[in-house]
């Protein structure tokens, strides 16, 4: 019954070292989908290559997914998952100067860590911006922590705050999904080819 | 000329929905054993807080935010994040080797100079840091991982993410294209 | 021929591929739902029931009662009937097939009181007693032999033989004197008092509200 760690079927001394394996194969799977490459990232804001929305809407649905069958084969405990807590406008915030961060530098803190592993300088100095940033937000935090402590909703899902059923929740995500591939193909036909 | 490029910049890398398979299945798996999702900015701030704490330990305690992080036995180095963020620095240059795609440079579009790249480069990541801290989590860790247990601050962060990076491509148009 | 049949089939592999993905998701909505048992694990319960401490005395029960102990409630899980005509002092009644019935479910699952389930015997009590730990409910006792148990030894002790150790004969003697706080009337007992009631307020019963585990940390 999952999961493992927290319910003591692997012994907790483990973590470390599964921690490790499981960061070679997110940096594998990473750097081989292309994400330490700043311009393919940013190629799906303008439209020539649309591989992060992708990469990032199948790997969600195929978690989502893999989770929910688990769970109901009774090998994982949904309640028992970390959920994000949700900060309202904390989220919202922190997300849109993110976005912009994203278009200004191209990465995001995991790609950027995958481009500097294959020596990307572009990439060393934007980790360095980021901890400039992490520095900044913390000198300044009694600044940011209405925001950052307020609007606290809990560590609630969708279906806690929507009300909506999970599963069918998943299966309109997926739709949802597939036409964002059609549509961003289409696109990507018509936007001006980009070589990197 | 363009030719070439284009057998180059074909093929080199993996198709994205295979990719993304994967990543899912690794999601997943890292639910099933660990019951937490991924993240990348959360060994960068263990970083920041232990660098602050050796050159200022005094500061560091007296900060509010630092000393969230601190405590008396343990380094803040010693996390699960900073574990799997090593991870994830071997992985990446094994795959880049792999596929030879190691190598000193800076990429940046042709129209504009290494200069002007490096110095976006460092505005981008002062805001993506400082957002990253506001909403407790980067897009791996926050959108990501939020997505796949439904989260809903994992989906508002996405959507504010995408969102606002949508609104603003134009303003960078020329980095880019 | 193979060859171009294989690069049909390619041709069509992301309409394919999303077909599957569609199937999966739907999946998910179609199969048949089944309520997940919530609550301890099995070991947890096969300990619980192990374990001595489930069982509490009829004299122990005496005691509590005497003392108009605050802490315990009384349910009775016989039907209405059986509980009309006699049933402890201050129980409640909550029949064993309303075991989890919306009202019932405040007296059993909460944290402030020591529940003891009683029936005619063991048998019944323990029955709501297991489906209640399987719960996760806490502090739930049972009383050892039921009602009859209690009628065998508060109401109407045995007197022990004159060959007995001195020990049946304090132990009578604390039973006789609970069993006449009860209300049972002695022949020897001239001065007849009016039964004493014992009346307790009403308790006042707060349920706790199930939290959600949050073990696991967080990302970044």
């Amino acid at each position: 019954m999952g999961p493992l760690i927290p319910n003591g079927v692997i012994p907790f001394e483990w973590d470390n070292i599964i921690a490790i394996l499981i960061g070679i194969a997110f940096g594998f799977v990473l750097e081989a989908s292309g994400f330490s490459s700043s311009r393919k990232l940013a190629g799906v804001f303008y439209g020539y290559d649309f591989a992060v929305l992708k990469v990032f809407f199948t790997a969600a649905l195929v978690a989502v997914i893999g989770v929910y069958y688990m769970d109901y084969l009774g090998f994982l405990d949904v309640n028992q998952l970390y959920v994000h807590p949700t900060y309202l406008w904390g989220a919202i915030i922190g997300g849109i100067i993110m976005g912009v961060g994203f278009v200004a530098g191209g990465f995001c803190p995991g790609t950027s860590l995958c481009a500097v592993a294959i020596g990307k300088i572009d990439a060393i100095v934007y980790v360095g911006g980021i901890m400039v940033g992490i520095f900044i937000f913390s000198e300044l935090y009694p600044l940011f922590q209405p925001i950052y402590e307020g609007y606290f909703y809990g560590n609630v899902t969708l279906e806690d705050s929507l009300g909506i059923n999970p599963y069918w929740f998943v299966f309109i995500f997926s739709i949802i999904a597939i036409v964002a591939f059609v549509i961003s193909d289409m696109v990507q036909k018509r936007v001006k080819k980009i070589f990197y | 000329m363009k030719k070439e490029l284009k057998q180059k910049s074909k093929h080199i890398y993996w198709n994205p929905y295979y990719g993304g398979f994967l990543l899912g299945i690794l999601i997943l798996f890292t639910f099933y054993l660990t019951g937490r999702g991924l993240g990348a900015s959360g060994a960068m701030k263990s970083s920041v807080v232990s660098i602050i704490e050796s050159v200022a330990p005094t500061h560091a305690e007296e900060s509010s935010y630092y000393s969230k992080f601190i405590t008396e036995d343990e380094s803040p180095m010693k996390n699960w994040l900073v574990f799997e963020t090593l991870g994830v620095l071997i992985g990446a240059f094994i795959s880049g080797g792999l596929s030879g795609r190691i190598g000193w440079r800076i990429q940046h579009s042709p129209k504009i100079t290494s200069k002007r790249r490096l110095v976006f480069a460092v505005i981008g990541g002062v805001l993506f840091g400082l957002g990253a801290q506001i909403a407790r989590g980067c897009t791996s860790g926050a959108a990501l991982s939020g997505m796949a247990v439904l989260s809903t601050g994992g989906f508002i962060t996405m959507l504010a993410i995408f969102g606002s990076a949508y609104a603003t491509a134009y303003f960078f148009r020329k980095n880019w294209i | 021929m193979v060859k171009k049949k294989i690069a049909k089939v390619l041709a069509f592999r992301y309409k394919i591929l999303a077909a599957i993905l569609i199937l999966l998701a739907g999946g998910l909505v179609l199969l048949p739902k089944y309520q997940k048992h919530e609550g301890i694990k099995p070991e947890e319960l096969l300990s619980n029931t192990i374990s001595p401490e489930r069982y509490m005395t009829t004299d122990r029960l005496a005691h509590i009662l005497i003392n108009q102990d605050p802490s315990f409630i009384l349910i009775d899980v016989r039907d209405e009937k059986s509980f009309a005509s006699y049933s402890l002092p201050n129980a409640i009644n909550i029949p064993l097939e309303k075991l989890f019935d919306e009202g019932s479910d405040s007296y059993l699952n909460q944290n402030q009181f020591d529940v003891v389930l009683f029936s005619n015997d063991n048998f019944y009590a323990d029955q709501a007693w297991i489906l209640c730990n399987r719960l996760g409910y806490k502090h739930m006792r049972v009383l050892k032999g039921g009602v009859n148990e209690w009628y065998a030894t508060i109401i109407n002790p045995l007197k022990p033989a004159d060959n007995m150790p001195v020990t049946d004969f304090e132990l009578y003697a604390t039973r006789k004197a609970a069993s006449m706080f009860f209300g049972v009337v002695y022949p020897e007992q001239v001065k007849v008092e009016a039964p004493v009631i014992v009346k307790e307020a009403p308790k006042k019963v707060i349920t706790i509200e199930k939290k959600k585990k949050a073990e696991a940390e967080g990302g970044c």
